[in-house]
């Protein structure tokens, strides 16, 4: 059978869509649920700190321990609402390892560059650790959003620290629990 | 098979989603997959997830490599036309 150019085209044009677009819906299936969980416990979290500077410690252990307890059960949900599977395998295992590795390699770099001290800067320093992992997560499921999500955010934390120290919490509140939840519903709406 | 071939080898895709994702109803994707499993190309899977019926799909090396020789060859035929 003879394939012209233009078919040739077309058919590398059609693999690249769906390509495309089985990594959206492979990302929305797992990511959705988790980045609006975060984006509002940011979104909440920070403006009530920037408010009640004073209780941000018994604000964030209230927040993060329903974070953390809506994660697990996002991922025991996982299995019925994950648009794939992936066998337990050596090699996921070692990745899994890596990615911690990198994680704490990141933490301690970050610990002994900056020196984190005060409320800022250790909030700065949560927020582009959790940003690290999101771009690691990134490059590793080769998820594109993940990773300029990651990245995105980061900047906007650096930028909030340098550039408006007096509202970084506001800003975080709104520039980074924004992102998150708007990244997570526009994922939930538009790539399912 | 460029769906499937996306993901990692070894990871399965549902069967609804790869539905949706192609806009195909359930007989017609059905008859695709058959096709492509008699050849060798794909596993289908069939489990329970929550006590639900689920099927998974996944390509084979076997598969993967077809396609791979198929994207050369549709690349080769664009290659050609701008020398």
């Amino acid at each position: 059978m003879q394939v012209s150019q233009e078919d040739a085209r077309e058919s590398l044009a059609a693999v690249k869509s769906v390509s495309d677009q089985t990594r959206k819906v492979v990302a929305a299936s797992y990511a959705s649920g988790l980045l609006i969980l975060w984006g509002l416990i940011w979104v909440v979290g920070f403006a009530s700190v920037h408010f009640y500077p004073r209780r941000a410690v018994y604000i964030f252990n209230t927040l993060n321990v329903i974070g953390f307890v809506a994660t697990v059960l996002i991922f025991c949900r996982w299995p019925r609402k994950a648009a794939t599977k992936v066998p337990a395998s050596e090699r996921l295992f070692w990745r899994i390892c890596g990615f911690w590795l990198l994680l704490f390699a990141y933490a301690l770099l970050w610990i002994v560059l900056f020196k984190p001290a005060d409320g800022m800067q250790i909030c700065t320093f949560t927020c582009t650790l959790a940003m690290f992992g999101y771009v690691v997560l990134g490059l590793w499921l080769g998820s594109y959003f993940m990773l300029w999500l990651g990245l995105a955010v980061t900047a906007l934390t650096f930028f909030g620290h340098y550039v408006l120290p007096s509202y970084f919490f506001l800003w975080m509140s709104a520039a980074g629990g924004g992102a998150l939840l708007g990244t997570g519903l526009y994922i939930r709406v538009r790539w399912r | 098979m460029s769906s499937l071939v996306t993901l990692d080898p070894g990871e399965q895709i549902d069967f609804t989603y790869l539905r949706d994702l192609l806009k195909l109803t359930d007989g017609n994707l059905g008859a695709h997959l058959a096709k492509l499993e008699n050849i060798g190309y794909i596993r289908i899977e069939k489990t329970f997830v929550a006590r639900k019926p689920r099927t998974f799909i996944s390509a084979t090396g076997k598969g993967r490599d077809a396609f791979d020789a198929h994207v050369a060859a549709l690349e080769q035929i664009l290659k050609g036309s701008q020398e």
